[in-house]
């Protein structure tokens, strides 16, 4: 039986994007996982809520491996993401970049044009096997731009740098540049922090766009957001899974006293 | 309409007495700040007004004669170009990707904080140790005799550390942002480097390559022992030749040629300093045009 036969009996439909195991985390002395299973549904929007410190953020940055970039992390326990480990010693990590995506707090569009912001990742990932979006750099570049809901805007810019546009834009063009190299994951780390009302209410109105090609995990610290812009909702404390539910189950009848607390502004 | 309180927002003798020390100190700085540049200015003047005489064609293109009391220094200039352009095709190369592989590979550990503690020493080595180890180890122990290639390679040395630091200082003015985006997104270091870090640090780094330029072309200790001489009538024709250059012709005009006239070596002197002033010129406007190209 290959991997996949495997992983097709131990997960039936629904199919999981994300699929923890035991995950255990430590930055230096500190643990800040403690035994996190969690299964995320492909093709939804999974919020992570939970008060500062709680292990939202660092959960979301196991899925594509960029807290070892610190050094003194420490892990066990397993992350499959569609269905393989991406802990194992085997995987390369470039791919792990490629299949999932990350946008950050802050937007980072690189300093180099709207055009070429869109095609680096492509650039990087064209030749080197794995899907990717076909088709000529101009088609590539209106295509993503039209998934964001930027390509009206900016259609007339192209060559602009894109460290000009207003953060609502550039957060945006994060997410667009992320999707020429079709990854199965989209990570967003509080994605509409640092945006006022309206852009926030943009980058949710494209998430909702997205939803159902692909797989959002999304972390925040807006109660309205999560409620809002998921499907389903993760409340995490203390570096462990407290509750995951259907968000509008989680917000009317959360199962747990901590929950229930959290959701009410008893602490946060 | 009367206000209130007229006096609320009149100033209070503390107020004054601020503002009075305020002034002093900005008159301080200015001061200062004048003083700083008259020196450049005296030695310009000075250089123009003693000197600008003995400038001419022929001056610039000829060589000397009569022991060097006339004629003019072309044999030098020429030197001087072929030490600092071999000493640059030597150091920049060197010098910058060392300070890549310091500033983008190399953790922060023993070993690099040693290196960078090396370097910062080796930028404060007086030039006439350079000159002493220059002879030592390119004129004699690699054979290379008194020639540009070991005074160059003298220069190079020299001038190498100022390349990494400048270097290494602007590859570190790029935002750490911009890194971790590009290596989120599956990049190498090597195309992150490349496409993101380089681009954005060029022009901090031909900063630092026009410093050198300038300080190279002024050394005489480290040439005088290595590749450069009072005089030879023959014009290098390869790197293995020995050569006049202009900061040793200067100071071989100003001291050691009696019954020399006074403008020859200040237009000595004033024609170092304009191909030091012409090529940093050229650099910047290289630089300007690059910025410009790439709209950072």
């Amino acid at each position: 039986m290959n991997n996949q036969q495997t992983a097709a009996l131990m997960h039936p439909i629904p199919r999981y994007a994300i699929d923890s195991r035991k995950l255990n985390l430590w930055y230096g002395t500190f643990q800040a996982l403690y035994d996190v299973d969690l299964s995320i549904r492909e093709g939804l929007i999974t919020s992570m809520i939970g008060p500062s410190g709680c292990g939202k953020s660092t959960f979301l940055r196991s899925v594509n491996r960029i807290n070892e970039r610190l050094g003194y992390v420490r892990i066990e326990g397993s992350v499959h993401v569609m269905n393989e480990n991406i802990y194992d010693p085997q995987v390369e990590l470039v791919q792990v970049r490629k299949q999932v995506g990350m946008v950050f707090q802050r937007p980072n569009p690189l300093p180099i044009s709207i055009r070429d912001n869109i095609l680096f990742s492509h650039r990087l990932h064209a030749k080197g096997g794995g899907e990717v979006a076909q088709g000529t750099p101009d088609e590539i570049v209106e295509q993503s731009l039209r998934q964001v809901l930027l390509w009206d805007k900016v259609k007339d810019q192209l060559k602009r740098k894109a460290t000009e546009l207003s953060l609502e834009e550039q957060q945006k063009l994060c997410i667009a540049r992320l999707l020429p190299v079709k990854p199965k994951v989209l990570l967003m780390d509080e994605p509409c922090s640092a945006l006022d009302p309206k852009g926030t209410e943009a980058v949710e109105e494209l998430l909702w766009e997205l939803r159902g090609q692909y797989t959002i995990l999304i972390v925040t610290h807006n109660m309205a957001q999560a409620r809002r812009a998921s499907e389903e909702c993760v409340f995490m404390l203390m570096g462990k899974v407290v509750e995951h539910a259907l968000t509008e189950e989680m917000f009317v009848t959360p199962k747990h006293r901590e929950t229930a607390d959290y959701i009410e502004g008893r602490y946060g | 309409m009367a206000t209130a309180n007229p006096t609320m927002f009149q100033a209070s003798d503390l107020n004054h007495h601020n503002e009075r020390v305020q002034k002093r100190y900005r008159l301080l700085f200015g001061l200062m700040t004048l003083l700083l540049i008259t020196p450049v200015l005296l030695i310009l003047g000075t250089l123009v007004v003693k000197g600008g005489g003995a400038i001419s064609w022929e001056f610039l293109l000829t060589a000397p004669t009569d022991g060097m009391r006339t004629g003019g220094l072309f044999p030098a200039l020429l030197g001087t170009i072929w030490l600092v352009t071999v000493a640059l095709l030597l150091s920049v190369p060197i010098g910058i990707f060392a300070a890549i592989y310091l500033s983008e590979y190399a953790g922060d550990n023993w070993f690099t904080r040693t290196i960078n503690l090396a370097i910062i020493n080796l930028a404060g080595v007086p030039s006439i140790v350079h000159a002493l180890f220059g002879l030592g180890a390119f004129v004699l122990f690699f054979k290379f005799g008194t020639s540009i290639l070991a005074a160059s390679l003298t220069l190079a040395v020299m001038t190498m550390p100022v390349v990494i630091v400048a270097t290494r200082e602007s590859l570190q003015a790029v935002p750490q942002a911009f890194r971790e985006a590009c290596w989120n997104m599956g990049a190498t270091r090597w195309q992150t480097i490349r496409r993101v870090v380089l681009p954005n640090s060029i022009t901090g780094i031909l900063t630092g390559v026009i410093l050198e330029v300038s300080r190279t072309a002024g050394e005489t200790a480290p040439i005088m022992f290595t590749g450069a001489v009072f005089f030879t009538p023959f014009l290098p024709q390869s790197v293995f030749d020995q050569t006049m250059a202009l900061s040793l012709h200067l100071f071989v005009t100003a001291t050691q040629v009696p019954g020399i006239a006074d403008e020859v070596p200040f237009g000595v002197a004033l024609v170092l300093i304009g191909l030091v002033l012409t090529m940093n010129s050229v650099s910047i406007a290289f630089r300007m045009w690059l910025r410009g190209k790439k709209k950072w």
